[in-house]
């Protein structure tokens, strides 16, 4: 039995004595959006009637953004999240990794991973860009620098009914991005981009932020052990704390209703990333001083739940107590109540527990040295609050106690189990007619708006900010970063997810995810060693959705185990990841199951990493991993034939671990030229995309051969292998290397074919199909492919 | 001067984001270097023998990209600095701030004669990033000293607000005649740049670089800390430094001196020189 707030005159929300309907009624008129379940359940945990502070922190926390109520059961049972390299797995605000070792250093990289879905569909430019800032702050709080930030977005059809709000959102968006990113300074290391009907109202912004870590030097998200032996203040810091994203992460937890967006506006919160910028470089500074002392703090970003949130979870952390004066926050309007103070989401602010005799110091480095106060309309870091022995989480306001409970009863879980049934899907096979012009569907599938170049978006953002860039977005199937001056350790990162898959085959999708992560890392030259996920779903109260989701996740589990960590038994670890839900039109129709996985790779040696573009004429072309066929949900059957099918291509898992090793082990002993992951668009795409991306005085074309069997295959044959979109690899090789480059495949046990040749040529020749030759000229090629979806975006 | 370096500051202003990798370049270059806040003793100041501003936004390019900045207190330190001929490179934001504060051109000291303006680009708008190709016109410069004239260096741009244009009448053809456009935009080959994307921003005469009328003072838009080792350079970029590039995979010359370089060795020598 918890002791009540000392005073009588508090406010709260009468739940033990009431009936349901006047608790319903109750929790509707104070905007709270807790089940009339869970409001007796609050009432049980605190042993009385909850304050409106405190069932405002219960809200917050028991949403299914913060509280992961339907999804943590099926995280834990599928995702593997355990490996020897982990230093931290779920759980903190980011997932940590071990890196390389460098002159003694153990450098590791700090991963987040999250969604800013519903925000980015009503303010395009507000909600993408604190998506950013957002998911930065979950890397700086771990005493990581940010060195890398990527963007999976998902857009309606720029075709369809809601084409001028899509390209309005595309534009916003994309604009949010680049305007927040570019000015905090931390550089775009990829993405990528699809557009489907299915996300004409509930568009989705993913974010990723990557960081580096010295291990010794990692800051956790809780109070110090420390604290329990001497004096420990509570300091806010960053802007001033107004009413803004009240309620964000209920509004992040619900079915987004566009006739009510205007209302959500003040859910969203306001970018700043100039205050970001100077919150950053202090932050910096505080930390180096406090590692020099020697001096044991704690760091925690505001995120979800504001204040409420980030200070009892401190605590909490640490199996002690969090005492907080709610009057003493810098506000930055009058008369604010004490739950808005409480849980409001103003964005730019951290929360960092000191020992107090330093206390004094951290003040002056941000108030004075940085000047925050002058040029930053009044941000500032102000000691709000103490550690307490007892394990309380105590916030008063204006001499009332609004809030005084167990740090256990408020951070408390909740977990639903909900039904799941599969959907049932028409459909079947995708049959190719044999009169197919292949000329006119490789033109077609270029060109597509989902395959071709992403220039339009990645122009707009600065991939070479704090000069570690190796390879940018476009040039290559990952960003590469030398992140580590003087050492040669490379770091590589891409996102991905073919929501396509997810419409036919949640559990493919998943894995596929995985699989194409993996492959992109691995394309560049570099081993993997961690991947984090992003799935985004509709509604899980719907069981068919709910299905979609454990099968996303069944598959992306499956394929970090039965891909695995390069040269070991071990699963590539799941380090960090986020459950969106409630992606779905007002009129009920959810998105396509939308899995989205990021993978982090590490080259010893980054002067040894590939790109994508052809180097010169007179090369060989292999192709490794069989072509197996299967068009399900693939770009050409549903851009060239209208159709999408149910048979898509299985993730084989022994297949795509095999191929990973291989093309590793090439790129280590810089056996292999330039090299490509086949996914959307098949293999052809792939060979297209090589030729595009080649150097502008480097100009091939390619002359394929697709009779490898010793036979001319037939046409429709012919389409199969040129657009399935089963894992696969295109490798350029020097005639030199060709023998070595063979015996290292076989060693691995990869399954390739000779594909064909660079030429100076200008076209791409398509051979060894019934009827004979197929000539397409690169520069019509290159028209397709570098304005398909530029075309739509403008 | 501290023995045989020259002593370098780069200068951070809030809302800067370029100057630690700008400070790691200046010292490859063979300068010591400190990053040195806009509110830190003036007098201080005075002991560099040169010094960059560098590229982000400072103050949150409100009002105008650099405008703020170039009203900065240590701003009319930094003027009588130049004015003695030490040398000053901006970089991008830094440009900006140079033009905003009549440093550069500087026909008639104290006058803002040109500016930045909005990228103008077919079919896009906002900010730009792309590695751009530039000729030196002139090593009469402290950013060009090192590189013999007509030289090609590539170098990346990322701006939003990156044309250089002037409303005073015959200035082009002045600054042109006395020397003062440093590095114009120009095809992979040497040859013209023919507008976008060559010519990233619709910069009048192509430019991507102006001095003050005495050369120790030059504004670019280009950042050379981004292109300062070879790693830096994109392998599917054009001409003799893309070649290199390529033909450098697996080797430590990848991580050896990058097209840019040539500007800050130039930087660096100037100040040594001046100093000396």
């Amino acid at each position: 039995m918890t002791v009540s707030p000392a005073r009588c005159d508090i406010p709260r929300i009468e739940i033990l004595d009431a009936s349901d309907e006047a608790i319903e009624r109750e929790l509707a008129a104070s905007g709270l959006t807790l089940t009339v379940d869970e409001a007796r359940k609050v009432s049980e945990i605190l042993g009385r009637d909850p304050t409106v502070v405190e069932a405002n922190i219960f809200n917050t926390m028991w949403s299914e953004h913060c509280s992961y109520k339907s999804s943590r059961a099926v995280l834990s049972k599928y995702l593997p999240t355990e490996a020897s390299n982990v230093v931290l797995g779920p759980g903190e605000d980011a997932g940590i990794v071990r890196l390389c070792e460098v002159d003694g250093a153990v450098y590791c990289v700090a991963v987040a991973h999250e969604s800013h879905n519903h925000p980015s569909q009503v303010v395009p430019n507000e909600g993408a860009a604190t998506g950013i800032g957002g998911i930065v702050r979950d890397v700086y709080c771990m005493g990581a620098d940010v060195i890398g930030v990527l963007d999976p977005l998902r857009f309606g059809d720029p075709t369809g009914p809601n084409a001028e709000r899509t390209r309005e959102i595309v534009h916003g968006v994309v604009e949010g991005i680049w305007q927040y990113g570019n000015a905090l300074g931390v550089p775009n290391l990829g993405g990528d981009v699809y557009f489907d009907r299915s996300y004409d109202e509930n568009c989705l912004v993913n974010v990723v932020a990557v960081g580096l870590v010295r291990e010794d030097e990692i800051v956790r998200s809780r109070v110090p052990t420390e604290a329990a032996a001497e004096p420990y203040d509570v300091i806010l810091i960053g802007k001033p704390t107004d009413p803004s994203g009240f309620g964000g992460a209920t509004f992040a937890s619900r079915i987004l209703d566009e006739a009510k967006a205007l209302d959500d506006k003040y859910a969203v919160q306001v970018p700043d990333p100039f205050l970001k910028r100077m919150l950053t470089v202090a932050t910096a500074e505080v930390m180096a001083t406090a590692r020099a002392r020697g001096l044991a703090i704690g760091f925690k970003d505001l995120g979800a739940g504001g204040i409420a949130c980030a200070t009892s979870e401190l605590g909490a952390a640490a199996g002690l107590g969090v005492r907080i004066d709610l009057s003493s926050v810098v506000v930055a309007e009058e008369g604010m109540l004490p739950e808005v103070i409480a849980c409001s989401e103003t964005q730019e602010r951290y929360c960092l527990v000191v020992p107090r005799r330093f206390t004094e110091e951290v003040l002056r480095v941000y108030n004075e040295t940085f000047e925050l106060p002058e040029l930053c309309h009044g941000a500032m870091a102000r000691v709000i609050g103490e550690v307490i022995p007892e394990a309380r989480f105590v916030l008063e306001h204006e001499g009332s106690t609004v809030c005084d409970a167990s740090t256990e009863a408020i951070t408390t879980g909740i977990s639903y189990d909900r039904d799941a049934r599969e959907r049932a899907r028409g459909g079947g096979r995708v049959e190719v007619p044999q009169s197919i012009d292949l000329a006119a569907a490789v033109l077609e599938v270029v060109g597509s708006a989902n395959v071709a170049s992403r220039e339009h978006v990645y122009r707009h953002y600065d991939g070479e900010v704090k000069g570690c860039a190796v390879v940018r977005p476009g040039e290559a199937d990952a960003g590469v970063l030398a992140p580590i001056p003087d050492s040669a350790d490379g770091v590589a990162v891409s996102v991905d997810g073919n929501p396509f898959l997810g419409g036919v085959d949640p559990y493919t999708a998943g894995a596929a995810a995985v699989a194409e992560a993996v492959r992109n890392v691995a394309a560049v030259g570099a081993v993997p060693i961690a991947i984090t996920d992003c799935l985004n779903f509709g509604s899980p109260e719907v069981p068919e959705v709910f299905h979609d989701f454990v099968e996303a996740v069944r598959g992306i589990g499956d394929a970090a185990r039965g891909i695995g960590m390069k040269d070991s038994d071990e699963p590539v670890p799941i380090i960090s990841g986020n459950v969106s839900f409630y992606n779905q039109s007002s009129g009920g129709s959810a998105i396509l199951p939308s899995p989205v996985v990021c993978c982090v790779g590490h080259l010893p040696d980054f002067t040894r990493h590939l790109t994508a573009g052809l180097k010169r004429p007179g090369n060989v072309l292999y192709v490794v991993g069989e072509r197996h066929g299967e068009l399900g949900a693939s770009e050409f059957a549903r851009s060239v034939l209208g159709e999408t099918g149910t048979d898509p291509a299985p993730v084989r898992f022994d297949e795509e671990r095999a191929m990973c090793a291989a093309v590793t082990d090439l790129a280590g002993e810089c056996l292999i030229e330039s090299c490509h992951d086949i996914s959307d668009g098949g293999l052809v795409a792939a060979v297209v995309e090589m030729i595009a991306l080649a150097a502008p005085d480097a100009t091939t074309g390619a002359a394929m051969d697709l009779a490898w069997e010793g036979r001319a295959v037939p046409l429709a044959e012919a389409a199969r292998t040129l657009f399935c979109e089963n894992g696969g690899y295109i490798l350029e090789v020097d005639p030199v290397n060709v023998e070595a480059v063979r015996t290292a495949l076989e060693a691995r046990g990869a399954w390739f074919r000779r594909l064909g040749v660079t030429t100076a040529g200008p076209s791409l020749v398509i051979g060894g199909a019934e009827g004979g030759d197929t000539e397409i000229l690169v520069s019509d090629l290159e028209r397709a492919w570098t304005h398909g979806a530029t075309e739509v975006m403008t | 001067m501290t023995g045989s370096r020259a002593r370098m500051a780069v200068i951070q202003f809030p809302g800067m984001n370029c100057e630690e990798e700008t400070r790691r370049a200046v010292v490859a270059a063979g300068a010591s270097c400190d990053v040195f806040r806009w509110n830190g003793p003036v007098e201080e100041l005075r002991s560099y023998d040169g010094f960059v501003l560098p590229g982000g936004f400072s103050y949150q390019d409100r009002v105008r990209a650099g405008a703020i900045a170039a009203k900065d207190h240590i701003i009319s330190c930094l003027c009588e600095e130049a004015e003695s001929g030490k040398p000053v490179l901006g970089i991008c934001n830094g440009a900006q701030i140079l033009l905003e504060t009549g440093l550069v051109p500087g026909v008639t000291p104290g006058r803002v004669e040109m500016g930045l303006a909005t990228n103008v680009m077919p079919d896009r708008d906002g900010y730009h990033t792309r590695w751009t190709h530039l000729r030196v016109e002139t090593d009469a410069t402290c950013a060009t000293a090192a590189i013999p004239r007509g030289s090609i260096v590539p170098i990346p741009v990322a701006h939003a607000e990156g044309r250089f244009v002037t409303t005073e009448e015959g200035l082009m053809e002045r600054l042109s005649r006395a020397g003062q456009v440093v590095m114009t935009y120009t095809s992979y080959d040497g040859g013209d740049a023919s507008g976008f994307p060559a010519n990233p921003n619709g910069s009048s005469a192509d430019i991507a670089a102006i001095s003050n009328p005495r050369g120790n003072v030059v504004a670019m838009m280009p950042h050379p800390e981004r292109s300062a080792w070879l790693f830096q350079v994109p392998e599917s970029l054009g001409g003799e430094w893309g070649a290199k590039r390529r033909e450098a995979r697996g080797h430590d010359d990848m991580r050896g001196p990058g097209p840019g370089a040539a500007v800050l060795d130039s930087l660096v020598r100037s100040c040594m020189a001046r100093a000396r």
